[in-house]
């Protein structure tokens, strides 16, 4: 049960972008800042529309 | 072998039940042992014999890895993604309607179908993205099938999308139609999402759960602040509005989706809606397990003759068509050949992730169907039948219904709206009142009782439009892009997305054509649903169509004829059905199924003098509409043949030997990805 409800963390947070700005962060050795995240979420929202949602 | 006698055993019950109430689990066990069954026999079969889906090969998410678009995830983390981004509205609304027919043919076509259509069109389009660099549809259709096929699966996609978001609009605008309580909820989520931005953005950025967590609290306040403006005589009328207002309405929400930055509006709805479509859905399934409820809808109803008061047709091929999602559906394709393939770690993940996801999905339209068929069959048809067929005051719509052998009474509707806290809820079509009804049933039976019975029909309202919304938003502004590179090959400064006039021009031409078809569904005397879903319905399946094209293509690259047959099987059906659909759509006889037929009979009416000279100018418009949703439907038709056709040219040529088989595979690397570090 306790291996569940962690991964439906780690699901919510996959799905809310955290872990995405987690590994970006890691991936380009920076820490975090309001800046930072708002570049990261400027990048990721501009591709992530850009693709059609399902009905 | 014992979930296989499980499933047949239940599978045997719902049969041998005749003339008594069936209780939903049977439905639900029987679902639950074919999808199991299934996956375990023919997924696998498919996963081991026919993709050889290969473990050591390195996927795109390892080989091109960028920390964005690229990036090793875990399989269960994806699957949940996954199914999040393939569980829209559609699997929810289809079921429901096909409700009018008996809760059978659409229980048999959901499991069925998703088990030997659907889920095989998921995973084979994401295995031929995953061994193509996680390539698009449209792409891969180019390479394999050729030119003509990859325009035309582009070029549908754009036409699906105008109708798709037309048709959800539609569900949207009649849900919220004279419901001051459902319209003040679903404006309060408007502010509530800018605010929500504002704090990711400037105040608390980076924390995404958080915020969604203080969103939705603040959503439930609105639903409970709903139900004070309701019942306040003062405020009641500001958020009271006709069809044509929240028409309008959602327009202007459309077009300032699209142009305003996408963190303010968007993304904050996004999150809010994907945490909460997910816990919906297993609310819903929570719940029926739970209450156990009896299905009160006739197994087969009168209306598979074709006379059905929600959408006009027979039961074949228009409860097929209605369906859509919920057992087979194209819009899955552009899923499974857009984000997933590039985060999925191993080639062995494709099988849960594309085969499991979509059986998910067929669960989540048995639940729907199950959700619509708990309620009384009088209640049912008297929300979603149109004013237009059963009368426009209730107690002739109340005659109306019950003559047709499914008993209510005006008093009965009239208690109900009442203890849902809405003013009416006769001819509420679309399908989602009558779905937030049904759920608001089963949950109200498990917490709260009657008492509640308000609250969590205008949750489920809430739920529904929130998510719908989400679609329009994302969609319009998906629409633009594709507006704005078309454009662009015209006039250069087009192509550049943030030029602001490019962006108004844009937004406003894919607005007004979506546009466009909400108002001619706000004008149908018939609901407009009749008209439009079936559209819907038959451009989801013809891009479905298209989709097995290129898996059956594909296949038969890999192994010649030998595997063509099992996405050939399900193409065969969905052709037959489609084009069958489309057929009729235009060409019938009958005024409510044929477009062609009804200009024609209103042309008639109109050259003979008997349209009321107030209603002359209403009948040409009804007229023109009629002839365009035939010429979007001759359109659909002659795109799909042009792929159907360029595909058994080159299915021939290869089998004859005249065409080479090659494949557009990227070559083999062998992974180096160790699984426990992702």
């Amino acid at each position: 049960m306790r291996r569940f409800f962690l991964l439906l963390i780690q699901l919510l947070r996959e799905l809310g972008d955290e872990n995405a700005y987690r590994r970006h962060l890691a991936a380009h050795g920076r820490m975090h800042s309001p800046d930072e995240w708002r570049r990261f979420l400027d990048a990721r929202l501009s591709s992530r529309y850009r693709q059609v949602k399902c009905c | 072998m014992a979930v296989a006698c499980v499933g047949a055993a239940c599978l045997g019950g719902i049969a041998i039940h005749r003339g008594e109430p069936v209780n939903s689990l049977w439905l639900v066990v029987a679902a639950i042992c074919v999808f199991l069954a299934g996956y375990r026999l023919y997924g696998k079969f498919i996963a081991a014999k026919v993709l050889y889906l290969d473990d050591r090969r390195a996927t795109p998410a390892e080989r091109l890895r960028d920390g964005h678009d690229f990036e090793p995830t875990n399989k269960w983390i994806l699957f949940g993604m996954h199914f999040a981004a393939i569980a829209g509205p559609g699997p929810l609304v289809g079921p429901t309607l096909a409700a009018q027919f008996g809760y059978l043919p659409g229980t048999l076509w959901i499991i069925l179908g998703a088990v030997l259509g659907g889920a095989v069109q998921d995973f084979i389009v994401l295995f031929c993205s995953l061994r193509r660099d996680g390539r698009s549809l449209g792409e891969m259709a180019r390479d394999e099938i050729g030119r003509l096929g990859g325009a035309a699966a582009i070029a549908a996609v754009m036409m699906i999308m105008v109708i798709m978001l037309a048709v959800m609009a539609l569900v949207v605008v009649n849900a919220l139609k004279a419901s001051p309580w459902s319209t003040f909820t679903i404006a309060a989520t408007m502010p509530i999402a800018v605010l929500m931005g504002l704090a990711l953005r400037y105040w608390r950025p980076g924390k995404v759960l958080e915020a969604s967590v203080w969103g939705f609290l603040l959503v439930l306040a609105a639903i409970f602040g709903g139900q004070w403006v309701s019942h306040s005589s003062s405020v009641a009328p500001w958020f009271t509005w006709g069809a044509m207002t929240l028409a309008v309405a959602s327009v202007i929400y459309g077009f300032l989706a699209s142009a305003l930055p996408v963190w303010l509006l968007l993304a904050p709805r996004g999150y809010l809606s994907t945490f909460v479509k997910l816990g919906v859905v297993m609310m819903l399934a929570l719940g029926i397990l739970a209450v156990r409820p009896q299905l009160q809808m006739q197994p087969l109803t009168r209306f598979i003759d074709g006379t059905g008061p929600i959408f006009a047709g027979r039961i074949f091929p228009f409860c097929f068509i209605t369906i859509a999602c919920g057992a087979i559906s194209g819009f899955h394709s552009l899923i499974s050949s857009g984000t997933t393939p590039k985060l999925i770690a191993r080639e062995g993940h494709a099988l849960p992730i594309g085969y499991g996801s979509m059986l998910l999905e067929g669960f989540v339209a048995l639940m729907a169907i199950i959700a619509a068929c708990v309620l009384d069959p009088g209640v049912y048809f008297a929300v979603n039948a149109p004013a237009g067929i059963t009368g426009t005051t209730p107690v002739a719509a109340a005659a109306t219904i019950s003559s047709w052998g499914f008993p209510v009474t005006a008093a009965q509707m009239a208690q109900l709206a009442s203890h849902v806290g809405e003013q009416t809820l006769l001819a509420r079509t679309g399908g989602a009142p009558s779905l937030a009804l049904g759920m608001a049933h089963i949950f109200a039976r498990g917490l709260g009782g009657d008492w509640f019975l308000g609250f969590w029909y205008h949750f489920a309202i809430m739920f529904e439009a929130l998510f719908i919304l989400t679609i329009l938003d994302a969609g319009t502004r998906v629409g633009r892009f594709m507006i704005q590179d078309l454009l662009g090959h015209v006039y250069k400064p087009f192509a550049r997305m943030g030029w602001m006039p490019g962006v108004i021009v844009s937004s406003a031409l894919i607005v007004l054509a979506w546009g466009y078809f909400l108002y001619q569904g706000v004008r149908d005397p018939l609901g407009g649903i009749n008209s439009l879903w079936p559209l819907f319905g038959i451009a989801n399946q013809l891009l479905a169509t298209i989709a097995l094209c290129l898996c059956t293509t594909v296949l038969l690259k890999m192994h010649g004829a030998k595997s063509m047959w099992i996405p050939c099987a399900p193409l065969a059906w969905l052709v037959s059905a489609t084009f069958t659909a489309c057929w009729q759509k235009i060409f019938s006889d009958l005024p409510r199924v044929g477009f062609l037929a009804q200009a024609h009979v209103l042309q008639s009416s109109l050259d003979a003098g008997r349209i009321a000279a107030s209603q002359v100018a209403t009948t040409r418009e009804l007229i023109f509409n009629a002839r365009l949703d035939a010429a979007v439907c001759g359109l659909f038709l002659i795109m799909v043949s042009l792929v159907l056709a360029d595909s058994l040219r080159l299915w021939i040529a290869i089998l004859n030997g005249r065409r080479p088989a090659t494949l557009h595979e990227t070559p083999f690397v062998a992974t180096s990805l160790n699984l426990e570090q992702i």
